[in-house]
């Protein structure tokens, strides 16, 4: 049926409903006419005769009701009436409205905005063609493999359709306005074609381009050509400076394309990879391989392939193929947020579940004072059917209220939970409210709707209506029946409450041991920034060393800084490079099992600025110059681990002893405390401090020298709030050179709550849930006992005057609310003990079972159900018994 | 009028089909010829014939038409459509058969049993 079709039937059956009005109208009207007449004919007067025939003819409005009824009226006009019928209702009760709906709109709103958050984290499949097909190839299912290996695996299997492999990489774009460094990465020419994915503008690299000299191109993201090229078409085929060399742009990628989705989530720019003379490379790991599934190959039959490939490399070059893992991307990306988003999505279905709870006490509570309206409707007629039918009517506006309002705190909420949101949750940019998250909505309105309303609905429509006619308003009918699943409500809501606050508890704990993680530097009043030379005038040899001395002596000069350094790489930075090295007269270790740390290059004053103690020996020193002996200060765990009882200390080591002659050592003056070095809640592994000022290709002044590390880490040490300092370090640093870019401005506190932020995250949304939870709760069970306790007025009245004390009064009321307080702890504790396991993951220094969240969290949940019972309960021990009785 | 019946349930239907089959009636018409038929013993409450009249109405079992009244008032005229005779001969058989059943029951001595 098309639009007009439909709209003509819908105004003939209107007509039609006119028609049968009016002439319903007329025909009793004519009824009473002739009757009138009749009367009069008999004997009687007119206004009397009149109100005879109106008497004997009855209801007229109800007559036509019945009218309607016996033709059938639609579908729609039943429920308008019903509707009509409900918004009057509504109004009435105004105070009664405005609760329901504000508690509807949080647990409608709340679940549509983390739906909408699990939905674009964790549902949506990734934005590549096929996306279920790719996979990552990592060693440990994490950490990157070397140049020759991807190609060997790239050569030898069979399973993958393609293959493909980037290197993280972010240059300094210079050239235009201010220096910034950008975030991208290289890429093989493989990769973009395997993804499925076209440019905006321009092409991809067409296949040669990741061969060594032919690799000057590179590609934009959306962002980046909008944030610096002011989305100008003409930039295609112009060169831009990327570490001081001229890149040609190829290709713009469209606004929402993202790449790698893990890892270098904000690569902004893509130049293809040329791996030169690092094909023959096993080490140097730095390559995150990607790869598509062969159409028919499985994930099992490729994991075993790259299984029997790597087993067959390892024996040929031992240590360089142990435990690679295929991992589908998809996973790789959510993987370890998964657990934390569907405990969040539970939570708050819990939440729901509580907030349909205690909107059906109300109405299980309202149901009774309408008893008498209900009894009056079947009296006349209503069948058990209809009055359920307007009962969920009802329930439904209501719950569409709710639902709309609901949708305004989903968009608000989901705003503030993006804005909240830790950087480890990937894809968060994605969230957003849309058809499928107002579907949800949608569904979840109609299913609380039921869900609330069909007990009151069954509730009020199954009442007996002589026994509430006969009761006069009272409408007793609120038999045990009624009270009992009333009674059950409230168990099941603080079962439910239960559970939200040990999940709650157990985070809070989890997040106080977080707190009180040793970082092992004094993150207060420290701030960092990394300054890179590539591009600018100080890159060049021989210049970094002096500009990275004079640097820090500036910075250290500043007004409010008490101490100043410079590191590669910050703890917690995420910068995890193991080196082997190894130890002066001793044996030759087997492959793959020689001794390695963290790798750092540290300046003078670097342990100080931090407050980082040196426990044995000393910090490295100006002294310490490239003319003077080589030194490295290496922390507790590698003094543990490899000169276990003895003192390391004066003993030397070498990372060039393998392919040096003769191999440069260096000297172990200093053993430093345990630093956090990637995540907040590993134990730390051995690490080795090297002196930055004795290292040649660090300060770039070997040929080979790695790009890579043409930057330093600034730290300083302040008096008061480091932010204060911020921009004068940086001019500090532009004083030098205008073309240096300074990124990644943090300050250590800042850092060490990044570390701890996921964990927050969680723990402030179980809480807000927890507390709801609890609210809504009391609110329920102080409902039904303060409603059960007027239901008793009488009993009560008789209690007293038989000579119950108030205390008895006081007791009797309390006793019932605590039995259904004990029962809904009991039923809440065994669901926790099962739930609670789902968390383990999000846990850190507590048991999913932690006695003391479990006990603390039901004797608090038990005080606030006596408080809520006790205020009822006082109110009945004012009852005066002789009132109580008249009343009956 | 000595002593009044209730209307027992469903009977309504067949006395109002009844009514009409012998002339067209408007409403009004039908409850002064059940009285009268009855001799004013049944007690119709008045406003429940008008939703009996759309149910029949509404199953096809009778018609209406709007015509002239008596005193020259517009009145809506009902009659009996042919399948509302069959219905009208039905229901009587049921109501036949249903009262010699309940009649024979009453009548039952205990020498029967």
């Amino acid at each position: 049926m098309n639009l007009w079709s439909r709209f003509r039937s819908w105004t003939a059956a209107m007509l039609r409903r006119t028609r049968m009005e009016r002439e319903m109208d007329e025909e009793m009207r004519f009824h009473i006419e002739a009757r009138t007449a009749d009367l009069i004919r008999a004997g009687a007067p007119q206004p009397e005769a009149l109100r005879q025939a109106r008497l004997e003819f009855g209801g007229v409005e109800t007559t036509k009701h019945e009218c309607r009824d016996a033709v059938g009226v639609s579908f729609l006009e039943t429920l308008l009436q019903d509707v009509r019928h409900g918004v009057r209702g509504m109004l009435r009760t105004p105070a009664f409205t405005a609760i329901a709906v504000i508690v509807l709109a949080l647990g409608i709103g709340a679940n549509t905005a983390i739906f909408s958050v699990v939905d674009a984290v964790l549902l949506r499949p990734l934005a590549y063609r096929d996306s279920g097909r790719l996979v990552t190839i990592l060693m440990d299912g994490r950490f990157p493999v070397s140049v020759a290996n991807y190609i060997d695996w790239r050569d030898q299997s069979r399973s993958f359709e393609s293959m493909g492999a980037a290197d993280y990489w972010s240059p300094n774009l210079t050239g235009i306005d201010s220096p910034e460094n950008v975030r991208g990465l290289k890429v093989t020419q493989s990769l973009f074609p395997m993804l499925g994915v076209e440019p905006m503008l321009g092409r991809l690299f067409v296949e040669g381009e990741d061969k060594d000299g032919a690799d000057r191109e590179v590609i934009l993201s959306y962002r980046l050509w909008q944030r610096r090229f002011s989305s100008d078409r003409n930039v295609l085929g112009k060169p831009i400076v990327l570490d001081g060399n001229a890149y040609m742009v190829v290709g713009v990628m469209p606004p929402g394309f993202q790449f790698a989705p893990f890892w270098a989530t904000k690569a902004e720019l893509w130049v293809p990879n040329a791996f030169g003379a690092r094909i023959h490379d096993r080490g140097g790991n730095s390559l995150r391989i990607f790869a598509r599934l062969r159409d028919g190959a499985s994930l099992t039959q490729a994991r075993a392939e790259i299984a029997s490939i790597t087993a067959r490399l390892e024996q040929q070059y031992p240590g360089t193929n142990r435990d690679v893992v295929v991992t589908p991307l998809k996973e790789k990306v959510v993987g370890s947020i998964q657990t934390p988003l569907l405990v969040l999505l539970g939570a708050v279905a819990f939440v729901l579940l509580i907030t349909c709870a205690n909107i059906a006490h109300m109405l299980l509570a309202r149901a009774a004072t309408r008893q008498k309206e209900v009894a009056v409707r079947s009296a006349l007629g209503a069948r058990r059917g209809r009055l359920i039918r307007q009962f969920l009517t009802e329930s439904l506006l209501l719950g569409s209220l709710g639902g709309a309002v609901g949708f305004v705190l989903a968009v608000v909420a989901m705003h503030a939970l993006i804005a909240l949101s830790p950087s480890t949750i990937p894809r968060v940019q994605t969230v957003s409210i849309d058809l499928r998250a107002a579907l949800f909505l949608f569904s979840a309105t109609i299913l609380t709707s039921v869900g609330f309303g069909l007990a009151p609905a069954l509730q009020a429509s199954s009442v007996n209506m002589n026994d509430t006619l006969k009761e006069g308003g009272r409408g007793a009918g609120s038999g045990i029946r009624h009270n009992r699943l009333r009674a059950a409500l409230v168990v099941s809501e603080f079962a439910l409450a239960l559970m939200l606050l040990v999940g709650a508890g157990l985070m809070i704990r989890t997040f106080a041991a977080l707190e009180a993680v040793d970082a092992g530097f004094n993150p207060h009043h420290a701030v960092s920034m990394i300054v890179s030379v590539a591009g600018s005038r100080e890159a060049e040899p021989g210049r970094r060393a002096i500009f990275y001395h004079q640097l820090i002596e500036r910075v250290r000069a500043l007004p409010g800084v008490e101490g100043a350094g410079g590191i590669n790489h910050l703890p917690l930075a995420g910068d995890l490079w193991g080196w082997p090295f190894a130890i002066e007269g001793r044996p030759k270790p087997r492959p793959g099992e020689s001794p390695s740390g963290v790798y750092r290059m540290v300046m003078p004053g670097y342990f100080a600025a931090m407050q980082l103690p040196i426990i044995r020996g000393r910090d490295v020193s100006d002294a310490d110059t490239a003319a003077a002996p080589g030194v490295v200060i290496i922390n507790e765990c590698a003094a543990n681990r490899y000169w276990p009882g003895e003192d390391p200390i004066g003993k030397r080591i070498s990372f060039d002893e393998h392919k040096a002659n003769p191999p440069t050592w260096l000297t172990i003056i200093g053993i430093a405390k345990n630093a956090k070095q990637g995540d907040w809640t590993a134990d730390p592994d051995p690490e080795v401090y090297l002196a930055a000022f004795q290292n040649h290709e660090f300060l770039g002044n070997s040929k080979d020298s790695d790009p890579h590390i043409s930057y330093i880490t600034l730290v300083a040490r302040t008096a008061s709030d480091p932010a204060a300092v911020i921009s004068a370090m940086k001019q500090a640093a532009w004083s030098f050179d205008r073309n240096l870019a300074i990124f990644q401005v943090v300050t250590m506190d800042g850092v060490v709550a990044e570390a701890t932020a996921e964990s927050r995250f969680e723990m402030l949304l179980l809480t807000i849930f927890a507390s709801i939870a609890l609210v809504l709760a009391t609110v329920g069970i102080y409902g039904v006992i303060g409603y059960s306790a007027s239901r008793r007025t009488h009993e009560i009245g008789v209690r007293m005057s038989l000579g119950a004390t108030r205390k008895d009064v006081l007791l009797l009321v309390v006793k019932q609310g605590m039995w259904l307080t004990l029962a809904g702890l009991v039923a809440g504790l065994a669901g926790a003990l099962v739930l609670s396991r789902l968390m383990t993951k999000l846990l850190f220094g507590v048991k999913p079972t932690d006695l003391l969240t479990f006990v603390a969290v039901a004797i608090g949940l038990g005080f606030v159900a006596m408080v809520a019972c006790y205020i009822p309960a006082r109110r009945a021990t004012r009852i005066d018994p002789v009132t109580a009785l008249r009343y009956e | 009028m000595d002593k009044q019946l209730d209307l027992l349930q469903g009977t309504l239907d067949m006395l109002i089909l009844k009514a009409i089959s012998l002339s067209p009636l408007h409403g009004y018409g039908i409850l002064l010829r059940i009285q009268q038929i009855s001799k004013e013993r049944l007690e119709i409450q008045q406003g429940s014939l008008y939703p009996a009249l759309y149910r029949l109405e509404h199953h096809g079992w009778i018609k209406s038409e709007w015509g002239e009244s008596e005193n020259k008032r517009r009145a809506r005229y009902y009659r009996l459509t042919a399948s509302g005779k069959r219905r009208l001969q039905s229901e009587a058989e049921r109501w036949n058969q249903m009262s010699a059943v309940i009649a024979g029951i009453l009548r039952a001595t205990p020498e029967e049993l």
